[in-house]
């Protein structure tokens, strides 16, 4: 049994298995019609039901009533590009009108698309964080940064883009970010990690929540995402995060970190930037507060988004995690509690 | 000394009333809004040998659960096709009255809580972890969560989610407690030796009945009704978890029992057909819902226990109804239950764990269903004091009696009147 478990000041919470498409109009998926679902016992070779992760169907039998095939596969579409502008020499702003069912479904915590420049191959996809959907307009704001390949080819578009989703599995996590209600909640985001990170504060403004937002100077003007967290009402702090001769946390961040932590009852922490930054950023705080729950923004390499092709796998002692849409809690992959975690 | 109780269907209430009567602090987990589980859709008490058993029960001091039976009865001496002097309980509100009277014995209820894993410490559970993550610790645990579905099962062995009583839709699934802590589920089997059993009977919206099969309902509680030639199916009789009604009687007729609704004994029956029937013509299923083409299976997920209904291989778990055995009926879970609550305080404070002695029909079921269950026959058999094989054996071995008088003097004469009844803690 692939197990997650959750850590609970230390201890061990419960084993919590999450597929993001679980129960969506995307399962059971191909995993299911290959024995190998995430949640179902009896899609995973066993003749007994042993549900891991009840979301409100029950997989197996969604798999047998649609003649015991997996449902179709999110596939790629043309859109018009509406925005397309660089907002720092390696940053692209980019706004796609999608239509209102993506739209809709896109203005969640953790939205991802896959994009490719239109005619380019199926290898050139990639996957991108959704900042914010406008589901009045149709339109949805994401920020790239042009890294390599993929990206590069990306910002030889013109007025149009192949896009494929709904994804949501952007952010891990997202268990600690459900039904928080007028809770105090802190944000730590850099560079273009910062994008999914307005998105999950649009979502918990919405539910009566306080965010408090630090951001990474960085280079240039500061953060692009600075003045959305602003405007969404979100208490905003601009620091250098990062010692680059050590790769450490810096006095002025961590002194910060230290008062707002004291200052506030936060419950969760969401953590926009790299893996490196992820660990060193939540063994911080998790040695200030043993309590804080967290919510990271998931860097893994995806490829497929579908679970099949393995790009995004985390190796954990348990077992590997399809991290594109197997939630995990980052507590587990990044808290060194026993020496342990990913390395 | 803290027992968690798993599953508040007749089992895990009788479980939970007797170790609080024991003593002990007692919390007792349902997963939906309902205690008594498909006894809500149950109503069948002392019918042949579940009146013997009914009254050891009572002259042993646990009597409380049948006492609410009887006071909650609608019709009592009732005689239908194979059975005798049958008690039917009002399933419309036997449930408020048993919740009201686990209230006042200061038992703790959680509602809408599922528990869906376990923190183990060796071979002892030391914790089970609700769906939303709760954690809940314990000293015994005692599972009665059943063996009927969820879903998956139902689909893979039955006709699909008839959406029954016990609603795993709006709940969630059962989760096999025993098996998170390491201990392989049994299974019953049917004579073709597939898995599982079909659930014997649905319910029919009384008022959706004519006038004449109503009234005779209400004046006698019983209707028996020919089925026409061409829709007697004799092999419906063979996937049934009742083998007491699985008798060629309840294949030619339709027999309706009045226990609130109006409970037809079969497992399912297509509503063309059954409207087909004189005084059927406007009838309507209520439970399951889709009592037209499909009911819930069972029996997919027993424990391997003793006969004192301790789990083996996991060392403060106990198990009752049907997750202790191939058990049918609301007595047979009672009586299960009663004692895995009682040996659950026992091992709690360090004492030996008892028997039932096997001069009570009571304590040889126990012992009977656990030896039997052995052999691929006995996966086959159910074990009932209402009828097949157990209740022959309670006839032959002179267990069965109605002499209400002659099982308490037994009772006395074992030196156990009222056993249930004494604290222990």
């Amino acid at each position: 049994m692939n197990i997650l478990i959750i850590w609970e000041g230390g201890r061990t919470l419960f084993r919590y298995v999450d597929c993001i498409d679980a129960g969506t109009e995307y399962c059971p998926c191909h995993l299911a019609e290959k024995g190998e679902c995430i949640i179902c016992s009896q899609l995973r070779g066993k003749n007994f039901c042993d549900c891991l992760n009840w979301k409100g169907t029950c997989i197996y039998e969604e798999f047998i009533w649609n003649n015991k095939k997996a449902k179709r596969i999110r596939e790629f579409k043309e859109f018009t590009i509406e925005n397309k502008r660089l907002i720092r020499d390696d940053l692209l702003l980019l706004q796609v009108s999608v239509n209102p069912y993506l739209a809709k479904q896109l203005n969640n915590i953790g939205s991802y698309v896959f994009l490719k420049k239109p005619g380019s191959p199926l290898c050139f996809a990639t996957p991108v964080s959704i900042m914010d959907s406008d589901i009045k307009n149709n339109l949805i704001t994401m920020v790239v940064k042009i890294l390599g390949v993929k990206t590069k080819d990306l910002l030889e578009c013109k007025d149009k883009v192949e896009l494929k989703g709904p994804y949501w599995n952007g952010i891990q996590g997202q268990i600690f970010l459900k039904n928080l209600k007028g809770n105090e909640i802190l944000i730590v985001a850099r560079g273009v990690a910062a994008a999914p990170c307005v998105m999950a504060a649009k979502k918990l403004i919405k539910a009566n929540n306080k965010i408090m937002v630090v951001l990474e100077k960085g280079r240039g003007n500061g953060n692009f995402a600075k003045e959305r967290f602003k405007s969404l009402g979100c208490e905003v702090y601009d620091v250098n995060m990062i010692n680059y001769n050590d790769y450490s946390l810096s006095e002025e961040f961590k002194n910060l970190l230290l008062e707002l932590i004291k200052k506030n009852n936060f419950k969760v922490t969401i953590s926009g930037g790299s893996d490196e930054f992820h660990r060193l950023y939540l063994n911080f705080v998790y040695a200030l507060d043993k309590s804080l729950k967290f919510a990271t923004v998931n860097n893994a390499i995806i490829t497929c988004g579908e679970g099949i092709c393995g790009s995004c796998e985390v190796k954990l002692d348990r077992g590997i995690i399809k991290s594109c849409k197997q939630q995990y809690n980052p507590a587990e992959v990044f808290i060194n509690l026993r020496g342990e975690g990913r390395k | 000394m803290k027992v968690v109780v798993i599953g508040g269907g007749w089992a895990g209430c009788a479980a939970a009333l007797q170790a609080k009567k024991c003593g002990a602090e007692v919390i007792l987990i349902e997963r939906t809004d309902l205690l008594l589980g498909l006894g809500n859709v149950g109503g069948i008490i002392r019918n042949n040998g579940r009146f013997t058993a009914a009254e050891e029960m009572i002259a042993l001091g646990a009597g409380d659960l049948f006492q609410i039976a009887d006071r909650c009865a609608r019709h009592k001496n009732v005689d239908f096709p194979g059975h005798k002097h049958a008690t039917l309980y009002d399933v419309n509100i036997i449930e408020a009255e048993v919740r009201k009277y686990l209230y006042s014995m200061g038992i703790n209820i959680l509602f809408e809580k599922r528990v869906v894993d376990v923190e183990m410490e060796g071979k002892s559970i030391k914790s089970v972890y609700l769906h939303d993550g709760t954690e809940i610790e314990g000293d015994v645990f005692i599972e009665t969560t059943g063996s009927t579905g969820p879903i998956g099962n139902c689909l893979r062995y039955g006709n699909g989610c008839s959406m029954c009583i016990l609603r795993c839709p709006s709940y969630g699934p059962r989760i096999s407690i025993s098996m998170r802590a390491g201990v392989e589920d049994l299974q019953g089997l049917r004579s073709d030796e597939s898995f599982g059993a079909m659930s014997g009977s649905c319910k029919l919206e009384k008022d959706s009945l004519s006038k004449e099969i109503r009234e005779k309902l209400d004046r006698d509680g019983v209707v028996v009704i020919p089925v026409p030639k061409e829709d007697i199916n004799m092999d419906k009789l063979n996937i049934k978890v009742c083998q007491q009604y699985a008798l060629k009687e309840f294949a030619e007729n339709i027999v309706l029992l009045d226990t609130g609704h109006a409970k037809l004994m079969t497992s399912y029956y297509p509503l063309e057909k059954l409207r087909k029937i004189p005084g059927f013509e406007r009838v309507r299923f209520i439970d399951p819902y889709s009592g037209g083409k499909a009911n819930s299976i069972r029996y997919l997920s027993m424990a391997p226990r003793d006969n004192h209904m301790k789990v083996i291989g996991v060392d403060n778990l106990f198990v009752g109804g049907e997750k202790s055995g191939l058990f049918v009926g609301h007595t047979e879970a009672i009586v299960t239950g009663t004692l895995a609550g009682y040996n659950a305080v026992r091992l709690g404070i360090g004492l030996n764990l008892v028997e039932l002695p096997s001069t009570l029909a009571v304590g040889d079921i126990i012992k009977f269903e656990n030896e039997n269950k052995k052999t691929l026959d006995g996966l086959k058999q159910r074990y009932t004091f209402a009828g097949a094989v157990y209740f022959e054996r309670m006839k032959q071995l002179d267990l069965y009696t109605t002499d209400i008088e002659k099982i308490r003097k037994k009772v006395d004469g074992l030196l156990l009147r009222d056993f249930f009844k004494n604290r222990i803690i």
